[in-house]
């Protein structure tokens, strides 16, 4: 297939805002094929009485692109089912920041630092974009918040993909090592919410299999994320900080009761998270959101911290301390578990 | 479909800044190309590219021929011999828009995380602040959150240290498990997540230091001005001093939890094997802090050299595993 040679095509800029200003400026609505015709960026190249396929594809992600911009795009349906009939128009109401709505200097600054907190991924991308926005509106910040350098973190490779399907409403199948597990299964989920709970990122979502909603860890999450190619109805707002909610009351109802070595990395460092403890208690309780986790993390404390309570939690640790010592054992020699070696 | 990496601008960032940039030049009736470059932090030839953009633009009208009542105007003697940017005619916008449903989730997810400073302690504010961005967002704001679950108890001391410019002293337990009392200039409070640092000049060692907050105690502020300021010391990018004494350690992990030790710089040893196995180097300094991360990753990590860090991170384990013995 040959395109006709006319002007080379204008870059992609051009082309979504053109067609951003000619859609604003429609009241009644544009036809695909009004748009292909007239708006800058396709006329150019769109071929009259001819095969525009390619044309009309690209329209098709351009609309995505805007869309994904949240620009509002509307589809006025002329009620003939006719995909051709449809006539798009964006509506000024819905596009512009309602005048009532301004940032007081403290506020801006605020939304500034806000911003600096993502430093890398989708979401550093999305909040330049709107600072690129808030400065438009003629807005200075104030002094910046000096003496602080707050930082997120994004490294799970399972977020992008994940935020993209939540907001699209797609169900997504990945593999998932349940902590405590060492074999991945197979999980089907509708996305609802993406949140930070205790320094890790937590997917929380329908997983359709155990027909209940789950949450899961990002970490935890071993295979790429696939779209499935279904999609499932808006699931309403609020999911995520329901999902803080419920993390939170786990955490408030596990506890477990810990000894630790005067002086040591355990005591210094747990009894920060034991409310009402002083730093030189020897006896701390500490609550917790998941078993196989908190015990990961005390198995690194070796000796210095043991488990009083709960049994499970206990077993869970020794099991976890007894794999590293067999599988750091010398070659062909079995871990010597009653040499009560101390710190090396 | 992956972001591309580094400053290039996409396409849909360069559309943003087309949509802010028209009512902005409203706003301002006439304005130089070097400061509004300075108000949208890019350079000044990347508004001028914008600008001439801006234009020749315009909306297919009537006609469907883009007459000249159609398009954007300027004064174009005052851009081309002035750098002067002056919109004399305008079409379709007029104001900024809404911010889209992933934008808004991330300021107010990026504000929940904010909430943990002290100076932002003011929740109505920040929630007001929430309300508004909510307002302003054209799709339903997408659903990420994060938890305020910091309890770092000394942030606001040393918060105020940093800004009133006085010395703090605390004693600290470093990586390789000393106990010393220090004292420092608190030059700026770093947090990654749920991790804070401060990063000061040390008296003791004199240099920049980073400290971790979880590693402090008994912190007194002392009534002595500080003796380096932010603006006269470099402060490292890394969180992690390195030091001559630290030792390359041999680690072999599945490829794909290599997040999990993202924050020791793993150096990768060739490719992975069948299984997926890979080998890195890490740099520890000391086996003190080692031996704990390896046993936090039980069935996951595994050192292979030197012999001696394997051989101390068996005795470690052993010795948390023989506390259980007959429990």
């Amino acid at each position: 297939m040959t395109t006709p040679a006319k002007k080379p095509p204008p870059p992609v800029e051009e082309r979504l805002f053109s067609l951003v200003l000619a859609l604003v400026a429609t009241r009644i609505g544009l036809t695909k094929n009004e748009i292909l015709q007239t708006v800058q960026g396709y006329s150019q190249r769109y071929v009259h009485s001819g095969d525009n396929e390619n044309l009309e594809r690209q329209f098709e992600r351009d609309k995505d692109e805007l869309r994904d911009l949240g620009v509002p795009l509307e589809v006025v349906d002329d009620h003939t089912g006719n995909n051709h009939d449809a006539r798009y128009r964006i509506s000024k109401d819905d596009y512009e920041l309602p005048a009532g709505i301004t940032f007081t200097p403290d506020e801006m600054t605020l939304l500034s630092l806000a911003a600096m907190v993502w430093k890398e991924g989708s979401l550093s991308a999305d909040s330049r974009r709107a600072i690129t926005k808030l400065r438009s509106l003629d807005l200075h910040p104030d002094e910046p918040i000096i003496g602080y350098a707050p930082q997120l973190r994004v490294r799970d490779s399972a977020f992008e993909p994940l935020q993209r399907a939540m907001d699209r409403y797609q169900v997504v199948s990945f593999d998932y090592v349940k902590p405590g597990a060492t074999a991945p299964g197979r999980r089907t989920v509708e996305p609802l919410a993406l949140v930070q709970h205790d320094g890790r990122w937590l997917l929380n979502g329908n997983d359709l299999e155990a027909g209940a909603r789950r949450t899961f860890l990002l970490s935890r999450i071993v295979s790429p994320v696939r779209a499935t190619g279904k999609s499932f109805p808006a699931p309403g707002s609020g999911h995520a900080d329901r999902t803080i909610e419920e993390l939170d009351a786990l955490l408030r109802s596990n506890s477990a009761e810990l000894r630790v070595t005067p002086g040591s990395d355990a005591q210094l460092r747990l009894s920060r998270r034991a409310e009402g403890t002083t730093a030189d208690a020897e006896s701390i309780t500490v609550n917790y959101t998941d078993l196989a986790l908190l015990a990961d993390e005390l198995a690194g404390y070796g000796p210095e911290v043991q488990v009083v309570a709960p049994d499970e939690l206990q077993r869970a640790v020794r099991d976890r301390l007894l794999l590293v010592a067999e599988a750091h054992a010398e070659p062909g020699r079995p871990a010597d578990l009653r040499g009560g070696a101390t710190d090396g | 479909m992956a972001d591309k990496p580094g400053q290039l601008l996409r396409a849909s960032d360069k559309l943003t800044y087309l949509l802010t940039l028209v009512p902005y030049l409203i706003a301002q009736n006439r304005v130089s190309v070097t400061d509004a470059a300075e108000h949208f932090q890019v350079e000044p030839q990347q508004i001028r590219d914008w600008v001439k953009l801006i234009a020749i633009s315009g909306i297919p009208g009537d006609t469907g021929q883009y007459l000249p009542d159609d398009l954007f105007d300027i004064v174009w003697d005052d851009f081309e011999n002035n750098d002067q940017i002056v919109l004399t005619h305008r079409v379709a916008i007029e104001y900024t828009p809404k911010f889209s449903g992933k934008e808004a989730a991330a300021l107010i997810a990026g504000l929940q995380y904010l909430s943990a400073l002290p100076e932002q302690s003011d929740r109505e504010a920040v929630a007001s602040l929430m309300a508004k961005l909510t307002r302003g967002t054209s799709q339903t704001p997408s659903e990420v959150a994060v938890a305020d679950t910091v309890h770092e108890r000394d942030v606001p001391l040393i918060g105020d240290a940093v800004k009133r410019g006085l010395q703090i002293e605390f004693d600290y337990l470093s990586a390789r498990g000393e106990h010393e009392r220090r004292i420092v200039d608190p030059l700026r409070i770093d947090s990654t997540d749920n991790s804070w640092y401060l990063r000061a000049w040390c008296h003791l060692r004199e240099s920049v230091r980073t400290f971790r907050l979880d590693r402090m105690s008994d912190v007194q502020l002392r009534d002595a001005p500080i003796t380096r300021h932010a603006g006269e010391v470099v402060l490292p990018e890394t969180l992690f001093d390195g030091s001559d004494e630290d030792v390359n350690v041999l680690l072999e992990l599945p490829s794909t939890a290599l997040s999990l030790i993202a924050d020791f710089a793993p150096e990768p040893v060739g490719e992975a094997d069948a299984d997926g196995l890979v080998h890195v180097t890490i740099r520890a300094a000391g086996f003190h802090g080692l031996k704990r991360l390896v046993a936090g990753l039980s069935g996951v990590v595994r050192v292979v050299a030197p012999d001696e860090a394997r051989t101390v991170v068996a005795e470690w384990a052993s010795a948390g595993a023989a506390a259980y013995e007959g429990v």
